[in-house]
């Protein structure tokens, strides 16, 4: 039966009980909060990118792109839960929401106007 | 503990939490999800004065267009959902904008006036319920699609950490503890049914999809989002009125040419900027058979009946997407298969009903020690919700059949019903004690729907409607052995059960 | 789509799960008493796969590629649901349950067909 500490951030060793309860806490709030919000918007990303990138008509592209976003977003959320530690969750999902982002900003996804 | 070691524990973990925080709110969602397979016949046994009748369907066009002419004379748009000989009532909405808000009015498929029918909000009360929790839209269906992630994370997270998935398919073991046995249990449900469970999530999330991601709409399409449904072949091309006021053709004559352009008549008739000289009348008509839920649709000038448009055929990720639609409504599904996605979904409820309740008992304390806050709360929460829904349904069918027919809100009546009796039986569940709370709250949901029966025999009392009273025994009957079971004690259960399995 | 066929699918599926389930001691143990004899583990798990992707095969032949997967889908997850009930409660019946499901698949075919 799962316990009700997660095994997460084994690794650290905190000087006091309280403050492991505490840190324990935060960490897991901070994994919630960037599965949540971090895996939405790489999967929000991931999806503009598609729509915009992909080689097929606008249309299709927009569709294909939504049906593949929430699959995203749920193995953002493994990943966030699944990491060694949070510093390494959060790498992973800001660094490749940065990377998206650029992409897409080079694609042209961000600028105002229909796109050529 | 390296990388793949760790893993699994902080699945289990996972599972736990994300499964507690939102299974509440997904009981209530499979619950309803379930109900709404068979939503038209609800809706026929809470509407009784409506009987099977011949409608002529461009007479009902022509009477409803009366209406909304005279009732909304200045709309952006109408939406005529014609009637069926099944279904005999024009549904009707109308707006200013697409932004809303939607008005709605159930018209008698003759007169075009107002349904002679009970004032009532039948099987869409439970349809809308599913996906907005009877809130404003935008907040209820964020909440719903939200859950809906969180048990897609959920299925993912159980599947990993369910160690042997297919060792333990058929094990179901009631003469061990109590967690082995809802372990058992919650493990059988969710297994079993396990591809129902992932289809119906994904599906639902991809029906609500437009809403929870429209970002590659977004980014794709910048300001001119309309075009969208019109390249990916969900719409026919509209137009933008003219200004300038001329009267259209009578509906029904629209209907009458849509049936010989399209083969059939169509199941709706979708107005853009009524009385203007460019307003256009798309004829929607059935899906066609399969899974994909794609209306072949026709434009017409709504002044000359000339054709504009129709829609273009859809793409392949268009058509997965409106099979996804399919899958989720399954409104192609006959009579046995209706019955087995029913069945499915209960599976589905009961899987997170057994999860909740595994919670409290995982976590029971030992021998005399008092329960913490937390668990109490759950436990009441658990106790309020999975005997509170049910009895909630119950009273709103009872309600039905009981309030007077002239009742002013009467359909708000019913609403309200629903809501006392599930708030109700959750505080009987919450006050009572502790080892009453699961067979006082069950056996009144047993009693609320076993009383639906006499109800609608005395009031009623037609041959057609004893199906559905029959269905409502069985649950009755379902809801009296699950208190029994709950009230009795734990170690006279395990034994019974080995013994019959000794027995075996 | 008729019921003829879901219950020819169901029936299948059901032999072939009560296989599967009689291919591991647990189960074995419970409803024929004993484990399961040496050379009949895999037997038992060929004739159990079979039966499920029989009951597959059936949908899709009977109704095609769409609705086929789907009914055999819900066909199967009945069936399962029923061995597993039947191991729980009422063990001793599970072996002539699944063989009474072979003439019973038969017997829908001709109805099966005709729909």
């Amino acid at each position: 039966m799962a316990s009700d500490s997660p095994p997460l951030d084994a690794s650290r060793d905190p000087p006091t009980r309280s403050g492991s309860e505490w840190r324990g806490r935060l960490a897991v709030a901070g994994r919630v909060a960037l599965a949540a919000f971090g895996g939405y918007t790489v999967a929000a990303l991931v999806t503009a990118l598609g729509a915009v990138t992909l080689p097929l008509s606008r249309a299709e592209a927009v569709s294909t792109a939504m049906l593949a976003s929430f699959a995203v977003m749920a193995g953002a959320v493994v990943f966030v839960f699944a990491a060694a530690t949070l510093r390494r969750a959060a790498f992973g999902i800001l660094g490749t929401a940065a990377i998206l982002a650029a992409c897409l900003w080079l694609a042209g996804g961000f600028s105002a106007g229909v796109p050529a | 503990m390296s990388e793949a070691k760790r893993f699994r524990p902080a699945m289990a973990w996972l599972h736990t939490w994300a499964g507690l925080v939102v299974g509440w709110v997904l009981f209530a969602v499979f619950v309803t999800g379930t109900a709404s397979y068979y939503k038209d016949d609800i809706s026929r046994w809470m509407r009784p004065e409506l009987r099977e009748t011949v409608i002529d369907p461009a007479q009902s066009a022509t009477a409803a267009a009366g209406f909304l002419a005279k009732q909304a004379p200045d709309s952006g748009g109408w939406l005529v959902m014609l009637p069926k000989p099944d279904q005999p009532l024009t549904e009707v909405y109308w707006w200013k904008s697409f932004a809303g808000p939607f008005h709605h009015a159930l018209l008698d498929p003759v007169t075009g006036t107002p349904t002679g029918a009970r004032d009532t909000q039948a099987g869409e009360f439970l349809y809308r319920f599913h996906f907005e929790l009877a809130l404003p839209p935008l907040v209820g269906r964020w909440i719903v699609g939200a859950c809906a992630m969180v048990l897609l994370i959920a299925l993912i997270s159980g599947i990993v950490t369910h160690r042997r998935i297919f060792a333990d398919f058929f094990t179901f073991r009631p003469d061990r503890s109590r967690q082995r046995a809802w372990l058992d249990a919650h493990n059988l449900f969710g297994v079993l049914a396990l591809p129902f469970h992932l289809m119906i999530t994904y599906t639902g999330l991809m029906t609500l999809g437009p809403m929870l991601m429209p970002w590659g709409l977004q980014a794709a399409y910048k300001d001119e989002a309309p075009h969208f449904y019109v390249e990916a072949g969900l719409m026919p091309k509209g137009r933008m009125p003219a200004g300038t006021a001329a009267e259209g053709l009578p509906l029904g004559e629209i209907v009458r040419i849509a049936g010989k352009d399209g083969g059939e008549l169509p199941e709706a008739l979708m107005v853009s900027s009524p009385g203007d000289a460019a307003a256009t009348v798309s004829a929607v008509f059935e899906e066609p058979h399969g899974l994909a839920h794609l209306h072949p649709q026709i434009a017409y000038d709504a002044v000359t009946g000339a054709e504009l448009a129709r829609n273009l055929p859809a793409g392949p990720a268009t058509r997965t997407a409106t099979v996804m639609y399919g899958l989720h409504e399954a409104h192609f599904a006959p009579h046995a298969l209706r019955v087995l996605f029913f069945l499915c979904g209960l599976l589905g409820a009961a899987t997170v009903a057994s999860g909740l309740v595994l919670w409290t008992v995982a976590r029971a304390p030992k021998g005399a020690a008092p329960e913490g806050f937390g668990l109490r709360l759950v436990r009441i929460l658990n106790v309020g919700t999975i005997a509170g829904l049910p009895a909630g349904i119950a009273a709103f069918f009872l309600a039905n059949r009981l309030l007077p027919l002239d009742l002013a809100g009467r359909a708000s009546w019913e609403v309200g019903l629903f809501f006392g009796a599930w708030v109700g039986v959750a505080l009987a569940g919450a006050l009572a004690p502790r080892r009453l709370a699961w067979p006082l709250t069950l056996g009144l949901a047993a009693a609320t729907f076993v009383a639906i029966v006499p109800a609608d025999l005395a009031l009623i009392g037609e041959p057609r409607f004893v199906p559905f009273d029959i269905a409502m025994l069985l649950v009755g009957a379902l809801l009296i052995v699950a208190a029994r079971t709950a009230a009795r004690p734990p170690s006279a259960l395990a034994r019974r059960a080995a013994t019959r399995v000794a027995e075996a | 789509m008729s019921a003829a066929t879901l219950l020819l699918c169901a029936a299948l599926a059901f032999a072939g799960m009560a296989a599967l389930a009689l291919s591991l001691d647990r189960h074995h143990r419970v409803a024929l008493r004993g484990p399961v004899p040496r050379g009949r583990v895999r037997p038992l798990r060929a004739v159990g796969w079979a039966g499920i992707v029989l009951s597959f095969a059936a949908a899709i032949a009977l109704d095609g590629w769409n609705f086929g997967p789907v009914q055999a889908t819900g066909a199967i997850t009945a069936a399962a649901l029923g061995v597993a009930l039947c191991l729980t409660f009422r063990p001793g019946w599970l072996r002539p349950a699944a063989l009474a499901a072979l003439p019973l698949a038969a017997a829908c075919l001709p109805f099966a067909l005709a729909a």
